[in-house]
């Protein structure tokens, strides 16, 4: 039987032995890879955002550390609906008062999306890593800012989508990657189609909702956040909030993150976002996220990506799938492909803490991605054609649209 | 020979019945059917129902139709419009007709409609006639496809408790003239809209609001000196720097890990035009101060900058 682990604070950790003395970094030196510290340490975390996914984002978590022989105790958990239980000490409603514990030293993010930007970077403001559970952000300014707080307190940001450790292992996807980032092709011609799945109808949002009252227990000014405080209806929060713009972006965003994390490492599109963006849509809602036919992307590249929902008017037929082989490179071509390393692995999120490296999903691949799902909603908002450029992360020739890419918040919050 | 006046109200009821209504309908023929068979289960979430919307081209011939009718009819559908709050409220129709009318005066080619539109909307925000719910769609259709001829009417709106967080998303999305709208509110506001109008001023970096911010740094409400220090970092007002490593430097918590944010963000704006030396002060600031294991990512982060810590 495994011998359970001795819970051992980062604090008492870091006072309690000579050796943190000389410690200059937050992350405990167990982690900085000194052998000689046995494995049956822990490190202290919080869960900030119980309901849902909140559980199985910290196992995730825990899964991670205990990867590199390294336990986890959760040291605090936080939610809006705890106003009835509070006790800040290991139950809170306010993360700012979990951030602000020092024997904390990574966090778990799971509350609604509408969060996830502000929290993580103020958790990296407060010296903790972080992993965030999908989609990374509401809209794709906030995307930016983690990426940007991420290097500058050089912590560790993953996102709870891990597909791309896999497709990274996979010799078919290895060489897609490498003929993609080689440059040498002269036109992609491949098309990507996602097809259903995508929990369309399931994650839209109600018209005619009434509004209702807060129940006793639940902070709804907090958990409105930096997103407008609307009138509470049940609907708008506790997993159905996917379906508001508000907080969300429908089943696209709630789906689209875990099937896009692979794909974008699999075909070279971390550092990039497509350039033109065409929705097949009915109208869409002022405040629901409803039903949507198709999106077409296409990269500078020529590469194409298409979502089709399978779940309102006709299916996408413009194209159809077409990978890539080196059959589409000349002789010269396959023969540098042939000599070029494969990548790097991917490091996991205990692997990136240990090393002070990014992770596998770190937080401008996964900017990257999410941006991806909001280009496709704001097209699908504005029922036409976008034009992005990756570069300047705007809009090009279309005001009402580039202003969903950068939203104000409610004061006092701000990126 | 003038055009026919649209039916707007027809227009309107031309949008589908929301799942709900068709279910309804469909249980009721049903019952009807076989006046024995189990009643259907309440809908769970009440009135409330999600639907699916019409065929784009279908919905663009209604909304041009409208559009048709020029301001006349732009009035006659706002005067439709109900929030779900409202005693006579009907269903969503009205409003996701005013939506789509908005969208589809944002493209190209769309001037006129546009001006009719936002117009209109801005109009309707001094008619008592229409609850605050509803003055609230209004306001959050301006957020769209506002522009600078929208910010008067909607810088009226911001010392109203009910409409001001509406304004002032509005008004910082809209940005072209809002700051002085903001300015005006902020001279008159307290509690909750001074932080908000603060907070709205340091979003777009009001640089006329330098001196009303560092007085509001000495003021009594929290949240008020808070988001003022952000705000005057936000404009990388180098004059800040001391009081901001002061407040950095005397607080706990939180509030320590918030004000050093601030310090920081004032720190990479200076830089950022061109004031390096009074950056690097900053940073050499919190290099120096910055001595617990907690703090050391900042240590580091001061320390990157002024090119002495990792690359």
């Amino acid at each position: 039987m495994k011998k359970r682990l001795k819970p051992i604070s980062r604090r008492h950790f870091l006072t309690g032995t000579a050796a943190a003395l000389a410690t200059v970094s937050i992350v405990p030196r167990r982690l900085l890879g000194a052998p000689q510290i046995p494995p049956s340490e822990m490190i202290g975390a919080a869960l900030i955002g119980v309901g849902g996914r909140g559980p199985g984002t910290f196992s995730e978590l825990t899964k991670s550390f205990q990867g590199i022989g390294v336990g986890v105790t959760k040291l605090a958990e936080c939610d809006v609906k705890w106003l009835d239980r509070e006790d800040n000490q290991k139950t809170y409603t306010d993360f700012r008062r979990v951030l602000e514990r020092k024997d904390i030293d990574a966090v778990a993010i799971a509350t609604p999306p509408h969060w996830h930007a502000l929290i993580s970077i103020a958790a990296m403001a407060a010296g903790k890593d972080v992993l965030c559970e999908k989609p990374m952000t509401r809209f794709i300014a906030e995307g930016r800012a983690v990426a940007e707080a991420s290097k500058r307190y050089n912590r560790v940001f993953q996102i709870g989508t891990f597909g791309r450790f896999g497709a990274s292992r996979d010799p078919k996807n290895i060489l897609t990657r490498k003929i993609m980032k080689s440059g040498l092709l002269k036109k992609c011609e491949a098309v990507v189609i996602k097809r259903a799945n995508l929990k369309v109808k399931e994650w839209s949002g109600l018209v005619n909702a009434k509004p209702q009252p807060v129940p006793a227990n639940l902070d709804w000014d907090m958990y409105c956040g930096p997103s407008p405080l609307k009138p509470y209806h049940p609907h708008r929060h506790g997993g159905t909030h996917r379906g508001y713009w508000d907080y969300e972006g429908g089943g696209l965003c709630d789906m689209g993150q875990h099937y896009l994390d692979p794909f974008t490492w699999t075909w070279g599109k971390d550092d990039t976002a497509p350039v033109e963006v065409e929705p097949h849509a009915p109208p869409a809602h002022p405040e629901a996220c409803g039903m949507w036919g198709w999106v077409e992307l296409k990269y500078a590249d020529g590469f194409t990506l298409v979502f089709d929902s399978y779940e309102w008017g006709e299916p996408y037929e413009r194209k159809n799938s077409r990978g890539i082989s080196l059959n589409d490179l000349d002789e010269e071509g396959r023969k540098k492909i042939a000599e070029t390393p494969d990548p790097d692995p991917l490091l996991s999120f205990a692997e990136a803490v240990k090393a002070r490296k990014p992770a596998g999903g770190n937080a401008e691949a996964a900017y990257r991605t999410v941006t991806i799902l909001h280009l496709a909603n704001i097209a699908i908002r504005m029922g036409r054609k976008i034009r992005f450029d990756p570069v300047k992360e705007v809009i090009v020739g279309d005001e009402e649209a580039n202003r969903l890419v950068n939203q104000p918040m409610r004061a006092p919050w701000h990126l | 020979m003038a055009a026919t006046k649209p039916n707007v109200a027809a227009l309107v009821e031309q949008m589908p019945e929301t799942d709900r209504d068709i279910q309804a309908k469909a249980d009721a023929a049903k019952q009807a059917a076989q006046p024995d068979a189990p009643k259907p289960k309440p809908d769970r979430w009440g009135a409330a129902s999600k639907f699916t919307g019409p065929d784009p081209a279908v919905a663009e011939k209604i909304f041009t139709e409208l559009f048709s009718g020029g301001r006349e009819s732009v009035l006659e559908l706002l005067a439709l419009v109900r929030e779900p709050s409202d005693a006579d409220y009907k269903n969503y129709k009205a409003g996701y007709v005013l939506h789509g009318l908005v969208i589809l005066a944002g493209r190209d080619g769309q001037e006129k409609n546009r001006h009719v539109l936002s117009d209109a909307l801005a109009s309707q925000l001094s008619n008592d006639k229409h609850s605050k719910a509803v003055k609230a769609v209004f306001i959050r259709e301006l957020r769209t496809l506002g522009g600078k001829e929208s910010v008067s009417a909607l810088g009226k709106q911001l010392l109203d408790a009910d409409l001001s967080s509406d304004a002032t998303f509005a008004l910082l999305t809209i940005r072209d003239g809002a700051a002085a709208q903001f300015r005006n509110a902020f001279a008159k506001s307290q509690g909750r809209i001074r932080v908000a109008m603060i907070h709205a001023l340091g979003t777009l970096q009001d640089s006329d609001s330098v001196g009303a911010f560092k007085k509001a740094l000495n003021e009594q409400d929290r949240d008020v000196r808070r988001t003022a220090a952000w705000a005057l970092a936000n404009l990388g007002e180098a004059s800040a720097a001391d009081a901001l490593l002061k407040s950095a430097d005397s607080t706990e918590g939180w509030e320590r890990t918030e004000a050093t944010r601030h310090c920081l963000l004032l720190a990479e704006r200076l830089a950022a035009s061109g004031k390096q030396s009074q950056a690097n002060r900053i940073y050499g600031h919190l290099r120096d101060t910055r001595k617990d294991p907690s703090e050391h990512h900042i240590r580091e982060t001061a320390e990157k900058a002024l090119g002495i810590g990792r690359p």
